[in-house]
């Protein structure tokens, strides 16, 4: 019987027994009695205390671990349990070939906890230093936000950097996960993508437009945070995040690559103000590329302006001058009046209509449509358009798309303005066939030129890759629109667009050289340069638009100025695009060096004749049209 | 086998070390306890200032090692000694607190000074002046026996000591360990049989003048009695408790599994020194709260039955030094875990051997090097059939439980 459960318990009657038996007989020295028994009776109180207070103490556990277990359990997850947002990724955004545009990649924002962070005395200043910042600038926004919980300090830290700011381990900082737009493509395709805010969320172009596609839905999650706002633990999903989807664009990079590097060559070399290029393809109606000048890195927030977002392709209108006239041309043929051997008298080179005098450069004297339209003559297109009535012209036009908005749903689209018919006098009939008293988008253009290239059908332009044919609607009669490209195929093989021929390829075109209006009338010496056409002839595959504005340098003549870029433009285009020759290598006309006279001598003046402004047409309909001399 | 004893060898005379395994055994279990719980409630606390996770149970073990040669070194000091020299320990206490008042020499951590940097160390002197003080006590209770047990002066004279000391706590201030310290005495005290209505009345004047202290700054009462309900000012005074009750809360039957606390993770301050208790509650639950108590209990219990032993061997002093020793346990321990409970006023005190704490650690292992020490000089000195058993394995031993065994039956036949 050694244990101690049963040795405690019978040791103090034995005990005492033991003891005075001890006493008894060895005589030991001994404190008296009485003691003994009264300290087993404080041992065993001390010991009965003791299990009072354990038991109380059990007591107090059960009542909040089981009682006010409820209460406790939700003031604990009001402190720690948070609705954490998980950030949709943004769909990317690739080219037809799949070659990326614009990628959302995750960055870190640094948002702090001002009262739990300005409790930390210098700490402040420690992570102003780190985010070079100034550490006063930086106490001051603190501690006057100390009532909030919620600070945002810094947006969009790289990885490496936030990583280096965490490592600081400031109490009060915390870090949310975000994405940030790239754009590869960097001003190459800058105006057409357009950009994100900080939120990831569209602002501009296709990046507006397709916001509902790109922008994912931020899903919410029940975690548990430690008091450093760190998550600890994932309690449950509220809503599961829908990453945004991937859009895929008709743009081929190649060829937008292409447009920017001839545009910004020809902007620079001209020193013009801006200018744009779209190039459609004919049979689908998609954008194959768009660009405009001046541009913008839409990476680089810093140097964007407002005034360089404009996608000018669809937003900037422009009277387009002569590139009206193979509309023109074809609303003659298709009224039945005229046929593709008519001959138009342009004698004695101007023609009164009304008080005002419309004027060619020099007279043509009786030219066939062809030569009318390679000369550009106003004289010839006034004459037809009067006689044909505005509501024939108007009809043609509108059908091709002018004085509307395309369809393809580019945000900030200009309608472009194509006044009512039944207002028009014959002066204003007679300026709008050549170009004034209306005004178009380049987008529009292009999209009007890839209605006669695909001989008459209309399609709807579409930045997205379209599969299979598209049926479009015919607008015009077939033979009608043949006969408008093989007549602008002239303008490039004999007229005033020479410089937009292309080896290998034959190209139909228009060139455009208008006056820029502005309040109160036209400016003389501003000009819009425009080049417009189709190619390759035989099969038509795309439609380009080359719209140089106010060139300053060079020349300012269509011919001269848009139909190179134009050239370089649809030649690299077509190659690129694979599209079989339909004309002969081994004469490439734009090989003929500059010195050699272009033009005949019969023809040595400027062929773009263009129209004598009508000023006070637009504005007030009476003055008479500048004089003659107006024009060089 | 509760006991382990060894043949040794002492002075060319034959002696046994007698070596309580019920005091170790428990004392094991609660630092094992400890360590873990340490260990769990400290890592994201490491993690975030030092880096290496587990630096608090490298620093808590360590402790253990050093703290088990220190009570090594206690075990080999002989009772005699200690009660010989215990009014130089109650001198040398005192000089500790005063050195450690003096602004320079004491070094304060959040406003309290209560430590002394000693060679790299710091030292909570409290911890170890505790020993001390009570080792005079003792001393005293044996010393002035008769006076203790037959007058109101011989109670008032080592209460006068006890204040002035607690007076020295107050100024550091610790008035945890001021309170702690004059309740183990009054312990003492009466197990050395003061008169019932001196321990009660000196009881409640002790206990008046505490109060009147406590009441003299406004602050102190408030922060005193912010444990009565905590939310209502729980951003501010009642911050800690209120954490500590929602851990304790989260715990239910068996807890929320070791390590899965949440409110260690910086909700809690001092989750793992004075509050551990609350993370060992919320991580094990009512379980865990259940085994804690009992450990405690049984250690408290089994250092009086040593107290016991010792008293019934003859040793006086030696039974007051374990007696409060169990005393002092049961009192720490409780108020420990009813401060985390928000039964008591919320006060710096840890929960011994379980709670990070290297000065605590230390000197609670070197007063359990005294406590068996006295457990061994007990069972050799033990006279009588309960220490004869003590001796145990011996034939001696046997023949002589047997014998008595006999006598008692005699005895019991008239």
């Amino acid at each position: 019987m050694r244990l101690p459960g049963s040795l405690s318990s019978r040791s103090p009657r034995r005990g005492e027994r033991g003891r005075s038996r001890a006493a008894a007989s060895s005589g030991l020295t001994r404190k008296p009695e009485p003691s003994a028994p009264s300290f087993d009776r404080r041992a065993m109180f001390v010991v009965a205390v003791f299990a009072c207070i354990a038991l109380a103490l059990v007591w107090k556990a059960v009542t909040l671990q089981f009682v006010q277990r409820d209460f406790l359990m939700g003031q604990g997850n009001e402190r720690t349990v948070r609705v954490a947002t998980i950030v949709a990724h943004r769909g990317a955004i690739v080219d037809r070939a799949g070659e990326t545009l614009a990628i959302s990649t995750p960055v870190d924002s640094l948002w702090v906890n001002p009262a739990q962070l300005a409790g930390t005395g210098d700490e402040i200043s420690r992570l102003a230093r780190a985010l070079q910042r100034d550490p006063e600038e930086l106490t001051r926004r603190v501690t006057s936000n100390l009532q909030r919980n919620f600070l945002v300090i810094a947006r969009q830290l790289p990885p490496a950097e936030a990583q280096r700011l965490r490592a600081l381990e400031i109490p009060g900082v915390h870090f949310q996960r975000e994405y940030r737009r790239f754009y590869p493509a960097g001003e190459v395709a800058g105006h057409v993508l357009g950009f994100t805010d900080l939120d990831d969320a569209g602002q501009e172009g296709l990046e507006l437009f397709y916001n509902h596609w790109l922008s994912g839905h931020d899903g919410a999650k029940r975690v548990i945070r430690d008091n450093l706002g760190r998550t600890v633990q994932t309690i449950e999903s509220i809503r599961p995040v829908r990453p945004g989807q991937d859009l895929r664009l008709s743009i081929d990079m190649r060829i937008q690559y292409l447009a920017y590097r001839e545009l910004k060559s020809a902007i620079q070399a001209h020193r013009a103000r801006s200018g744009s290029v779209v190039v459609l393809d004919v049979q689908t109606g998609e954008v194959l590329a768009m660009v405009n000048q001046p541009t913008f890195n839409p990476n680089d927030r810093l140097q964007m302006k407002v005034a360089l977002y404009k996608n000018r392709a669809v937003t900037d209108l422009l009277e387009p001058g002569s590139a009206i006239k193979p509309f023109t041309v074809a609303a003659a043929l298709a009224s039945g009046r005229y046929s593709a051997d008519s001959i138009v008298d342009t004698s004695p080179g101007f023609y009164k209509v009304g008080v005002k005098t419309i004027v060619d450069k020099n007279n043509l004297g009786a030219v066939d449509l062809s030569t009318a339209l390679a000369r550009s003559s106003n004289v010839a297109m006034a004459r037809m358009a009067v006689q044909l009535g505005p509501e024939t012209l108007h009809q043609t036009l509108s059908r091709v798309g002018f004085g509307r908005v395309t369809t393809s749903g580019y945000p900030g689209e200009s309608a472009g303005l194509l006044p009512q018919w039944a207002h028009w006098r014959p002066i204003r009939t007679a300026t709008i066939s050549y170009g004034y008293g209306l005004s178009v988008t380049p987008l529009q253009l292009a999209q009007a030129y890839a209605t006669l290239g695909s001989f008459g059908v209309h399609r709807p332009v579409a930045f997205t890759p379209v599969t299979g044919p598209v049926p479009g609607s015919r607008v015009l009669p077939e033979q009608v629109t043949r006969d408008v490209v093989n007549m602008m195929e002239s303008v490039v093989t004999q007229g005033s667009g020479r410089k937009a021929s292309v080896a290998g390829y034959r190209i139909a075109g228009k060139t455009g050289t208008a006056w820029k209006a502005s309040a109160g009338g036209y400016i003389t010496n501003r000009y819009v340069s425009v080049f417009a056409g189709v190619a390759p002839v035989s099969a038509p595959r795309i439609a380009t638009v080359v719209v140089i504005d106010e060139p300053s340098v060079g020349g300012y003549y269509g011919g001269d100025i848009a139909a190179p870029v134009f050239a370089d433009v649809v030649g690299g285009a077509l190659r690129l695009l694979a599209v079989a020759p339909d004309a002969p290598l081994d004469a490439p006309v734009d090989q003929i060096p500059e010195s050699t006279p272009q033009r005949e001598p019969d023809l040595d003046l400027p062929p773009e004749a263009d129209a004598v402004p009508p000023t006070t047409i637009a504005q007030r309909g009476e003055s008479i049209a500048a004089p003659n001399g107006a024009q060089r | 086998m509760s006991t382990l004893s060894l043949p040794a060898r002492s002075g060319g005379r034959a002696a046994q070390i007698h070596i309580d395994l019920v005091t170790l055994g428990l004392l094991s279990v609660i630092l094992l306890l400890g360590l873990v719980m340490v260990t769990s409630a400290s890592m994201s606390i490491a993690a975030r200032d030092g880096g290496d996770p587990l630096q608090y149970l490298r620093g808590q073990a360590s402790m253990v090692a050093v703290g088990v040669v220190v009570a090594m070194v206690a075990f080999s000091v002989r009772s005699e000694w200690l009660e010989r020299w215990s009014s130089l320990l109650l001198f040398l206490a005192i000089v500790l607190l005063v050195l450690v008042a003096i602004p320079g020499v004491g070094y304060s951590v959040n406003g309290a000074r209560r430590w002394l940097r000693i060679a790299g160390f710091n030292l909570q002197v409290s911890e170890l002046t505790r020993i001390m003080v009570l080792v005079w006590v003792a001393s005293y209770a044996v010393r002035r026996e008769a006076e203790l047990q037959g007058s109101l002066i011989g109670m008032v004279k080592p209460l006068s000591v006890l204040a002035v000391i607690a007076g020295l706590l107050l100024l550091e201030p610790d008035f945890g360990a001021a309170v702690v310290l004059v309740a183990t005495g009054f312990g003492v005290l009466f197990i050395a049989g003061a008169r019932l209505r001196d321990v009660i009345g000196l009881s409640f004047v002790v206990t008046a003048a505490m109060a009147a202290i406590a009441m003299l700054e406004p602050y102190r009462v408030r922060r005193l009695l912010a444990f009565l309900d905590p939310w209502a000012d729980q951003f501010n005074s009642g911050f800690q408790l209120v954490q500590s009750l929602i851990a304790i809360g989260r715990g239910g039957w068996t807890g929320v599994g070791l390590g899965e606390s949440v409110q260690k993770l910086f909700y809690l301050p001092e989750a793992h020194t004075d509050f551990v208790f609350a993370v060992l509650a919320e991580e094990l639950g009512l379980l865990g709260i259940l085994l804690t108590l009992v450990l405690f209990l049984l250690l408290a219990c089994r250092a009086l039955w040593i107290a016991k032993l010792a008293h019934d061997g003859g040793l006086k002093f030696q039974c007051y030094i374990a007696a409060g020793f169990g005393i002092w346990l049961g009192l720490q321990a409780f108020v420990n875990i009813g401060v985390n409970m928000g039964a008591l006023p919320t006060k710096g005190l840890t929960l011994p051997f379980i709670s990070y704490g290297r000065s605590s650690m230390l000197a609670g292992l070197a007063w359990v090097g005294m406590l068996l020490r006295v457990f061994h000089e007990a069972a050799n000195a033990a006279r009588g059939p309960a220490a004869a058993a003590l001796r145990g394995g011996s034939a001696r031993s046997v023949a002589e439980v047997a014998e008595d065994e006999a006598l008692l039956a005699d005895g019991a036949r008239p």
